[in-house]
């Protein structure tokens, strides 16, 4: 995997996400973001736990479902 | 109320469907997957990445299909490393036609990166170049070719200066509007209302299934990717696709951890059930999604080892031979053999993600594509009137430009659907109403409880619906479809368990559609709407917002010339005509026609009816 990839360290806006929309943030010094799209600043800390409480709404998403049980569903 | 006057969609149901839960019984034939595992080269160190790819395909014991880019023919190392993968491993090497760039592409192109894209004469020179290209490094046309869409032109070209290509990757199911919004509005590719399976794209719109003989291309297509048939209808389906850093951009996964990717191959492997032992899988992964890249915040071992853990389940179903892996021409020669043009296909979707376990029913033969949501009753969610055969190519040349959607009659995501803001939407239902109450089927939950397939038909039933009117009636209801060939679909509601045996129901059988491609309204000028009985109605769409209605109907009808169609919907042959038949030119905030056949219904009973798609004049 390329270490000098400038994709390194671009995150998501997690409120453009909450929407099923992909904004880049723009990376603003430190630990810093900010998107362009719409209002939200934060740490990077932050919008990884927005993106925890986008993912609440996925009940199975640790759960392996195989054939037999999805026949079943 | 009315019959057309709909009860508005509560926060909670007075009544509930019963819980019930699909049992299919075993199935009495080996069941079967047939797997394309794509990859297509890199640059730079995405390069390297191709190549480990490649190393853990063989690794594991499976065959892998290359798509090499124009720019890769001038590449002598990938041309070496392809032609000793085809003879070390029996890999295919196939042409992709994205990233249109390259010596003497990019003057043609122009920065225009899809072939779809180009107008007609710069799709003919381009194509042109590249199988040039292509036959002077390999000394052969490629026998499949790969795009994420190919438009009727694009495929008719392509059929003229290489009648060698037998197998297409064809289009991206279901991509459209919301990946269109997903990708921040920046991602052009409108290719809704295509067949999830592979399937033999027809002359004049390729993303129709065609009928056979001159109608049909005579190219097998297979999907770009699969998809999850429940979360591609209500929502992105760039996320819930055979491609596990696809899903780790829908945030479905837990670092390394995401069950998901294995629960959606079970999924499609389940199709085999109900669709003659056979299914099909493909991935297509390439490696700048293994690699840091804009659509993940985990660092890209993350994506290797999910895609690793996906093709050794793959490897490891090969083994216990529910598994076998082909190149892309060899799938297309299977194909042939075994699905002739116009062979229906199902699937039954188990949402699975959420943990809803909502059921969705898909149907598609070259009359139509048919959606059921079992979560709202059974009502139809999609439909797309393949009978009318509507003929579409894109680029600036036509008027279609760069929506290469076949046209819907039902979107209920796009359009609206079950009322629950203001009007309804695109959608069918059965309203319910005795006294002043009306009941909507579409506010009831079911699941799919059986489905039954012959050669001349495929019959699916409803879990039973338990419903309660607010004076103490209650009783079951059963909804059972059967989809004939030629696009009819005969409708039977049974209603049984009425606790007063005397109760009179009138049950209305409700349509409410609109061609469009997006989810923006067409216009509707030009729909004639019907009714026949003691005083028939023709009235051609005016936005009025007014019903029309007749006693002793026993057909209501919409001629709609955007997709070539005349829609029915009736009272089965062997049926009493209806009480009232109705239709509805809808007023510009509500811009659909409506369709409705409303009986009564005296204790328990079945109401039959018919919903038919008829080619029309073109």
């Amino acid at each position: 995997m390329s270490q000098d990839n400038p994709l390194r360290n671009v995150m998501r806006c997690p409120v453009c996400f909450s929407r099923d929309t992909d904004v880049l943030m723009i990376h603003s010094g430190g630990d810093f973001h900010r998107c362009p799209k719409c209002s939200f600043q934060g740490q990077e800390s932050e919008a990884r736990g927005m993106y925890k409480d986008i993912q609440k709404k996925f009940h199975w998403m640790g759960r392996r479902v195989t054939l037999d049980e999805q026949r079943a569903l | 109320m009315t019959g057309h006057a709909l009860t508005p969609a509560p926060g909670a149901p007075r009544s509930r469907a019963r819980a019930a839960v699909t049992s299919v019984p075993p199935p009495q034939i080996r069941l079967m997957m047939r797997f394309n595992l794509f990859h297509r080269p890199g640059t730079g160190a995405h390069y390297d990445i191709y190549r480990k790819q490649q190393a853990l395909a063989h690794g594991l014991g499976l065959k892998t299909t290359v798509f090499l880019f124009y720019h890769d023919l001038f590449d002598a190392r990938a041309i070496a490393d392809a032609r000793a993968d085809r003879e070390t491993f029996g890999d295919e090497i196939a042409l992709s036609l994205h990233g249109l760039s390259g010596p003497g592409l990019s003057d043609i192109t122009r920065g225009q990166i899809c072939i779809w894209l180009l107008d007609r004469e710069r799709k003919e020179q381009a194509l042109a170049l590249i199988l040039a290209k292509f036959r002077e490094v390999f000394g052969a046309t490629p026998a499949s070719v790969g795009s994420y869409h190919f438009d009727s032109s694009s495929l008719a070209i392509l059929k003229k200066l290489a009648p060698e290509v037998r197998t297409v990757i064809g289009g991206c199911f279901e991509e459209g509007v919301r990946v269109f919004h997903g990708c921040n509005h920046s991602w052009y590719l409108f290719n809704e209302g295509m067949p999830w399976n592979p399937w033999f794209p027809s002359n004049s719109h390729t993303l129709r299934p065609a009928q056979g003989g001159a109608d049909s291309s005579d190219i097998v297509a297979v999907p770009h990717l699969l998809r999850d048939m429940s979360l591609s209808f209500e929502g992105r389906n760039d996320f819930w696709a055979s491609h596990s850093p696809n899903v780790i951009r829908g945030m479905g996964n837990d670092a390394s951890f995401c069950p998901y990717d294995l629960n959606l191959v079970d999924q499609f492997r389940m199709q085999a059930d109900w669709n003659g032992g056979h299914s099909y899988y493909n991935t297509f992964v390439s490696p700048s999604w293994l690699d840091w890249n804009h659509n993940s915040e985990y660092p890209p071992e993350v994506a290797w080892e999910l895609y690793e853990k996906f093709l050794r389940y793959m490897a490891g179903l090969k083994k216990q031979g529910e598994l076998a892996d082909l190149t892309l021409a060899e799938y297309g020669q299977w194909h042939r053999a075994h699905k002739p043009a116009g062979t229906p296909e199902v699937y039954l979707a188990k949402e699975m993600l959420y943990g809803s376990g909502k059921h969705y029913f898909w149907y598609c033969d070259p009359a139509w594509r048919v959606t059921i949501n079992a979560g709202q009753g059974g009502s139809i969610g999609d439909l797309r009137p393949y009978a009318g055969k509507v003929a579409v190519a894109t680029g600036p040349d036509t008027p279609h430009r760069d929506i290469g959607t076949y046209p819907y009659l039902i979107q209920s995501q796009h359009r609206a659907g079950n009322a629950h803001h203001c009007y309804d939407g695109a959608r069918t239902t059965l309203l319910l109403t005795h006294g002043d109450e009306t009941l909507d089927l579409c506010n009831f939950s079911a699941k799919v409880s059986a489905v039954a397939r012959t050669a001349d038909a495929t019959e699916i039933r409803l879990t039973p619906v338990a419903f309660t009117f607010a004076d103490g009636l209650t009783g079951s209801l059963v909804t059972t479809y059967r989809f004939a060939r030629d696009g009819v679909l005969h409708i039977a509601r049974a209603v049984s368990e009425l606790s007063d045996p005397q109760a009179t129901l009138e049950a209305t059988e409700y349509f409410k559609g609109a061609p469009g491609r997006t989810e923006y309204p067409e216009d509707l000028h030009g729909i004639v709407l019907e009714a026949d009985g003691a005083t028939p109605v023709r009235h051609a769409f005016d936005y009025d917002g007014a019903w029309r209605e007749s006693a002793g109907a026993r057909c209501v009808a919409a001629v709609i010339p955007q997709v070539n169609s005349r829609l029915e919907l009736s009272v089965a042959a062997d049926a009493a005509p209806a009480t009232t038949g109705g239709v509805c030119a809808g007023h510009l905030f509500s811009p659909y026609f409506t369709l409705k056949l409303t009986r009564s219904l005296r204790g328990d009973g079945t109401l039959k009816s018919c919903l038919k798609i008829i080619p029309s004049a073109m």
